[in-house]
């Protein structure tokens, strides 16, 4: 009685098995796997580049889909690295974590297909490619698109509050908050001059305490051999300058609302963000404000262009790929001329490409969007993160030491930066 | 010859039906097997390991344990955890305990009133904590609003160190109180109601029947409370995660939260397993205190 119903439940279990390894991705199947972004306007642009390339190439099929859904898209790579289920090419992968990815042999280094060098060389500065080339001195990911920090500032309120010029010095940037903080003493809901996250999340140090560092530092790294480099001057006058900004409480140590967007409903005037906010704030109806952008602030004796960051957004090729040389000439059409034109007009965001300002090929569409126009002329002066495996974790660190010093000011610049620098040294010589 | 052959295919039956209750349990063996015992074993396998997911697994005996006791920020969390309970635990009692008190009582609309109180514990943790962050804020918030309009200086309830992690008490508090009404009424509905009768007669006041009679007859109740409020602020995670980050200077950071933060933020698998055994042992070890303090008194 007992060994039929074992019998039937082994068949089944036996069946189910052979059901699912069916249905493995087999070396029969040669259809490239893309996975592009679930923002609308990156899907459109990838599935045009698909369907285009899929018309010359119907050999060489590509299947684009947007990322599945997940908390991140950090996360759901991770995931898919993890389960051995990753696209053939990935587009948006955060440069901060190709590194990890290297390490871990999930990549496929590009410089190793034939033509990549040459094509990569033509489309970006070689400090770009400098950039991207990993501690074992092969390049993993293709320098796809960029949206520099920058700060915004509601110019109706400059213009009610007598803010003539925008602050772009340290000293004018405190100057133009006081005058903000007098002029709306008694504002309800409070106005501030600013707001930039206080939470301590490592990634929102990069909106402030970061952008704010390449741009007083002249893009200077964090980390080099392994070691921290941030134990200087323009750290210090950053965390300084920030402090100030908390203590005669120019900006404000709440968490923002999830609910409204205080540059939106007017509480502040400036904050430290991308592009993406243009069309954000265009397809507001009934706005009743006019904004406009300018370069973070820098120290009052600062001397040359100003950096700032780059939020980086590149594209990978992982070594579940069966057919990398083919998966490199379907993203070369995505980063081609052509390709970086429809990236413009369908997304507003900025490929990262040399002379992408003078270039006669994209005059219109800057003509046309005259405030992306400064983006693409910060294009030379922006910077990516460091190759460092462990840069998550020290730009935790930082987080620390800036809450402390620069929110609480329960710590002297001098000595948040120092403990930073120790502690970043301990975490690097241990995962050595 | 053939009452042999029945008594043989009875003795094979027999046997083969010993399989049954093994074939019958096997799901929920199974089940355990995949979700408890290879995931225990698996964690406890991993705190001698440096691990994080994507490459190799490394050997490194038992650094993990020390590395534990040198972790400045993790006896933090546990610090904030402990001030944590020791608000969240007197205050959940004794609000949930005068509550149920009260609608314990013959009231009218009690039944909407015990629906109210219960109502927030299945509303989502993340929409309570999201909303709570919004009457919490320092310069938008309802409750500091009200504050200023009867003219006291605003109060840093999520931003002020000293003053968070209370804020985030009280909160946890109202969020779970509405459970704890609910054993506390089973409890007090079992307390025969003769032993009132008799102490009114012997002219008890009202709080001498609480004291003497309520109190010792739901003792079994108090220690089930204590129990679960221990158990569920030693996993105090959401609130903090979401309203403060663990922020400000980590005096909202929880032991758990800095658990999911080394795995899932620097993915320091092996050490945080490594911290997750430690703090699950730290908790049988409370709880075996309190049972032993509490069975004490009873």
């Amino acid at each position: 009685m007992v060994y039929p119903f074992l019998k039937n439940f082994l068949s089944c279990i036996f069946f189910y098995i052979t059901i699912i390894s069916c249905n493995n991705k087999t070396d029969t199947n040669k259809e490239l796997l893309f996975w592009c972004s679930n923002n609308k306007d990156e899907i459109t642009f990838s599935k045009n580049a698909t369907d285009n390339w899929n018309k010359l190439f119907p050999g060489s099929s590509v299947h684009m889909q947007p990322i599945p859904e997940g908390q991140s898209s950090e996360e759901v790579i991770l995931a898919a690295v993890v389960g051995k289920t990753t696209p053939d090419i990935y587009a948006n992968m955060w440069q901060g974590s190709v590194e990890m990815y290297a390490q871990a042999n999930v990549l496929i280094p590009l410089d190793t297909l034939k033509g990549f060098l040459d094509f990569i060389h033509q489309r970006c500065d070689s400090n770009v490619i400098k950039e991207i080339t990993s501690s074992d001195g092969h390049i993993y990911q293709v320098p796809w698109k960029v949206n520099p920090i920058m700060t915004i500032y509601n110019k109706t309120l400059f213009t009610q509050n007598k803010i003539n010029d925008v602050p772009k010095t340290y000293t004018a940037y405190q100057q133009a908050a006081e005058i903000f903080k007098n002029n709306n003493k008694n504002s309800q809901p409070p106005k501030r001059f600013g707001y930039t996250a206080v939470k301590v999340i490592w990634y929102e140090r990069l909106f402030n305490f970061y952008t704010l560092y390449l741009a007083a530092s002249n893009g200077a790294p964090l980390i080099v051999d392994n070691k921290a480099a941030f134990n200087n001057k323009p750290a210090i006058e950053v965390f300084r300058f920030l402090q100030s900004l908390y203590t005669n409480e120019y900006f404000s140590r709440e968490n923002s609302a999830a609910s409204s967007d205080p540059f939106v409903i007017q509480t502040i005037a400036t904050k430290w963000t991308g592009p993406w906010e243009i069309s954000y704030l265009n397809r507001i109806p009934d706005r009743n404000f006019d904004f406009d952008y300018y370069v973070p602030p820098v120290p009052d004796d600062h001397v040359g262009p100003v950096y700032t960051y780059a939020d980086p957004k590149n594209m990978v090729i992982f070594n579940t790929c069966k057919q990398p040389q083919v998966a490199w000439e379907f993203i070369k059409t995505l980063i081609d001329k052509n390709g970086d034109l429809q990236l413009l007009e369908i997304s507003g965001q900025l490929p990262r490409r040399k002379e992408l300002d003078t270039d006669p090929f994209y005059g219109d569409f800057f003509t046309k969007n005259p405030m992306l126009l400064p983006f693409a002329k910060q294009i030379p002066f922006v910077k990516g993160i460091d190759n460092c495996e462990s840069i998550v974790e020290v730009l935790d660190i930082i987080s620390q030491e800036y809450e402390a010093c620069v929110v609480y000011g329960k710590k002297t610049p001098e000595k948040s930066i120092e403990d930073a620098e120790k502690a970043v040294n301990v975490l690097l010589a241990a995962n050595k | 010859m053939n009452i042999a052959l029945a008594h043989t295919n009875k003795k094979n039956r027999f046997q083969k039906r010993k399989w049954l209750p093994y074939l019958l349990v096997s799901p929920y063996i199974i089940f355990v097997a995949v979700f408890v015992l290879f995931p225990v074993i698996f964690s406890f396998i991993l705190t001698f390991h440096k691990w994080n997911i994507i490459a190799p697994m490394k050997f490194i005996g038992v650094d993990n344990y020390t590395r534990l006791f040198q972790d400045r920020l993790f006896w933090i969390s546990i610090l904030n955890t402990l001030k944590f309970l020791l608000l969240h635990i007197p205050l959940q009692l004794a609000v949930a305990l005068f509550l149920a008190v009260l609608l314990n009582q013959k009231i009218k609309a009690v039944s909407f009133f015990r629906a109210s109180f219960f109502m927030p514990v299945i509303v989502s943790g993340v929409v309570v904590t999201i909303l709570w962050q919004q009457l919490l804020g320092y310069d938008s918030g309802i409750i500091n609003r009200l504050v200023t309009a009867m003219g006291i200086s605003k109060v840093g309830w999520l931003v002020n160190p000293d003053v968070a992690i209370y804020s985030i008490a009280v909160m946890a508090t109202w969020k779970n109180v509405g459970l704890y009404i609910i054993l506390f009424l089973v409890g007090l509905q079992t307390v025969p109601t003769q032993y009132y009768e008799a102490a009114k007669l012997e002219g008890a006041t009202k709080w001498q029947q609480f004291y003497h009679i309520t109190l010792p007859m739901i003792n079994p109740t108090i220690f089930m409370v204590v129990i679960l409020s221990t158990i569920g602020g030693f996993s105090l995670f959401i609130e903090p995660y979401i309203m403060t980050g663990g922020g400000p200077l980590n005096k909202t950071l929880s032991a758990v939260l800095y658990i999911y933060k080394q795995a899932f933020q620097y993915y320091n698998m092996g050490y945080s397993a490594t911290l997750g055994f430690f703090y699950a042992f730290m908790i049988m070890l409370v709880v075996v205190i309190q049972k032993r303090v509490i069975e004490k008194e009873v």
